[in-house]
């Protein structure tokens, strides 16, 4: 993998720092091959966002939006480029390792919820703290799932939930096991403007009172407006930041 | 999450349950009854009372299938040598009609020598060339009375006799009639000697060995100590091959239920995958899930057995069923071996799948 010449501070010098970003991303490129057809998906993002930082990515169906976070989150690999999540350099990790750093840092949020259907509210979130492998924690338990408001809704199966209780189920999910990072593609895709304000502001929440760093794509305006800050992408490149 | 998925999926849950069950018992049936019979007819062989079986050359343990019998004049000579007291020539002859019965065809007068003859529960010996004797187990089966036409090898008998089981066959006619329906003069299947006391019974095989090179002579013990034992070599290979065939069926429906399962499910995959969860651990819930689905299938197989030989010994008072815990155990272990074999490539497939793949699959 090619490595750019930016100077990036070694990983154990950078933990030291008090405000070491939690997201560091130079050059990063994405190629999909499809057949024979080379998609470039990423050209060149460079990116830092903070700890404890609430940002939103907007642009355009198909400019790279879910590559970014896909990358982030240690679903995939870039093409080139480097990329830093809370210190750890993915060029250098082994899928097992992608997949621990996944389970133990990041907290995924999908525009379909991706609950599991045969689960109730309370074993989705459960399920995410056995694979965590540290045990159900009851205080957390309580607390993310209070601050949610899904405190009554906890033995439903999801189809018995509405789209926003879903939602709020998935993102309990999500942080149960205290990620230090939330990544939310499209979370309001799917929901009416009611139950947007509702999830919007429990994220809002979520960052103010847990410190939780969030980066949260969409496509809608008002949902970017509740964010610190806002970055803006056309086809795989960052026009504003 | 494991219990969930079974039964999100009822009717398949069920199907792959009974297919398993029915393997295990199939296999515990199949190897209970070949066994069983084999002990019974092995019981009633050594309930004549005989020390020594001749059989001719190359000749199978299964009595029935003796190819070319051997003149009955034999016995004769076998008589001759020392410290044998009695020799009793048998025809085998099978009838299929009402299931498969071994008819054996006997030299009442030898026969007696040798057996210290029958105990009969009702009527007598022989008295015409189509008289037939049955046992009591027979008789019960088959409703017959003393005095009733039975049909068997082509011609109606008639019962003049029901004897105590447990002496030879269940059903018995005389050794020339046998003869003549097999369209032969003068041969038997079979010799069995009486020796004089039971200590010589060595020293008259060697010397029945000498008088009749190439034949098959060994002791009742001997013969009885085979059949009973669970290594038959002819049955080993056939319950070796049914086995196989339930094992790769069972193999074949986990592996086919877990394939589509995991198919079904990709998308869950991609969730598992998105929340961190390993290919040890995906490949772990869908071996769970198959290894519930074929144990809920082996306890199945058991009742299917329990229930099977039920049926089959009240249907058919003379089958013998032997079912065993060695043959349980064993049909259980293979059939959780199957569905575990059955499961891997389903298994390595959903842990081996691309997450952002499998979170858009519909
Ligand atoms: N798995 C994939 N295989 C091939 N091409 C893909 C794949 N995922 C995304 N793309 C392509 O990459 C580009 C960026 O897609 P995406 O990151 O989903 O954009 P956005 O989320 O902003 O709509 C699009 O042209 C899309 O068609
Ligand atoms: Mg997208």
């Amino acid at each position: 993998m090619r490595i750019t010449a930016l100077q990036i501070a070694p990983t154990e010098a950078a933990s030291e720092l008090a405000m070491e970003p939690i997201i560091l991303t130079d050059s990063l490129e994405k190629v999909y091959r499809v057949g024979k057809v080379k998609v470039p998906a990423l050209r060149g993002v460079t990116l830092t966002i903070d700890q404890g930082e609430f940002v939103a990515v907007v642009g355009p169906s198909g400019c790279g939006k879910s590559t970014l976070l896909h990358i982030l989150g240690g679903l995939t690999r870039p093409t080139a480029g480097r990329v830093l999540v809370d210190g750890n350099d993915f060029c250098c990790m082994k899928d097992a390792e992608m997949t621990r750093f996944r389970r133990d840092k990041i907290g995924f949020v999908f525009q379909r919820y991706n609950l599991l259907p045969t689960l109730s509210a309370r074993q989705n979130i459960a399920l995410a703290q056995e694979i965590a492998g540290n045990g159900f924690n009851p205080h957390r338990f309580e607390r993310v799932t209070k601050l949610l408001g899904i405190e009554g809704k906890l033995n439903s199966r999801p189809f018995a939930l509405s789209g926003g209780e879903q939602q709020r189920v998935a993102i309990a999910r999500a942080v149960i096991c205290e990620p230090k990072l939330l990544l939310a593609d499209e979370p309001t895709g799917n929901l009416d403007s009611e139950n947007s304000q509702v999830v919007l502001s429990m994220l809002r929440q979520l960052n103010e009172e847990l410190r939780q760093s969030v980066v949260m794509i969409t496509h809608n305006p008002e949902a970017a407006a509740f964010a610190d800050r806002i970055v803006r992408m056309r086809d795989g490149r960052i026009v504003s930041n | 999450m494991i219990l969930q998925n079974i039964w999100h999926r009822p009717i398949r849950t069920v199907v792959c349950v009974l297919a398993v069950g029915i393997e295990v018992g199939m296999v515990m049936l199949v190897v209970g009854l070949t066994h069983g019979m084999l002990h019974d007819s092995a019981t009633r062989v050594e309930g004549v009372g005989a020390d020594i079986m001749v059989q001719p050359p190359n000749s199978s343990y299964f009595l029935g299938l003796t190819s070319a019998p051997m003149p009955v004049a034999i016995a004769n000579r076998l008589q001759q040598l020392p410290h044998v007291r009695a020799v009793t020539p048998v025809l085998f002859q099978f009838e299929s009609a009402h299931g498969l019965s071994l008819i054996w065809g006997i030299d009442m007068k030898t026969w007696n020598q040798v057996t210290g003859g029958f105990v009969y529960r009702e009527g007598g010996p022989f008295q015409g060339p189509y008289d037939v004797l049955v046992d009591d187990w027979y008789a019960r089966a088959e409703k017959i009375k003393v005095g009733d036409p039975v049909n068997l090898l082509n011609h109606v008998f008639k019962v003049s006799g029901i004897v105590m089981h447990g002496k030879g066959g269940r059903l018995f006619i005389p050794l020339t009639t046998a003869d003549n329906l097999a369209e032969q003069e003068d041969r038997a299947s079979a010799f069995f000697i009486k020796c004089t006391d039971p200590g010589y019974t060595q020293a008259v095989i060697q010397s029945a060995e000498t008088l009749l090179p190439k034949y098959t002579v060994r002791s009742v013990q001997e013969y009885m100590s085979m059949m009973t034992s669970n290594d038959i070599p002819a049955m080993t290979d056939f319950n070796a091959v049914l086995i196989a065939v339930a094992v790769i069926i069972g193999f074949l429906i986990i592996f086919l239920s877990m394939y589509t399962t995991v198919t079904e499910r990709t998308r869950e995959v991609g969730i598992l995958k998105s929340l961190g969860a390993s290919k040890g651990y995906i490949m772990e819930v869908v071996l769970k899930e198959a290894w519930l689905l074929s144990a809920l299938g082996v306890v199945t197989g058991y009742l299917i057995a329990w229930l099977g030989r039920k049926v089959m010994v009240t249907v058919f008072p003379t089958l013998t069923v032997e079912l065993t815990v060695q043959w349980a155990l064993i049909a259980g272990v293979l059939a959780l071996a199957g569905a575990l074999l059955g499961a891997l490539y389903p298994a390595l497939r959903a842990a081996r799948l691309d997450p952002i793949e499998a979170l858009a699959y519909e």
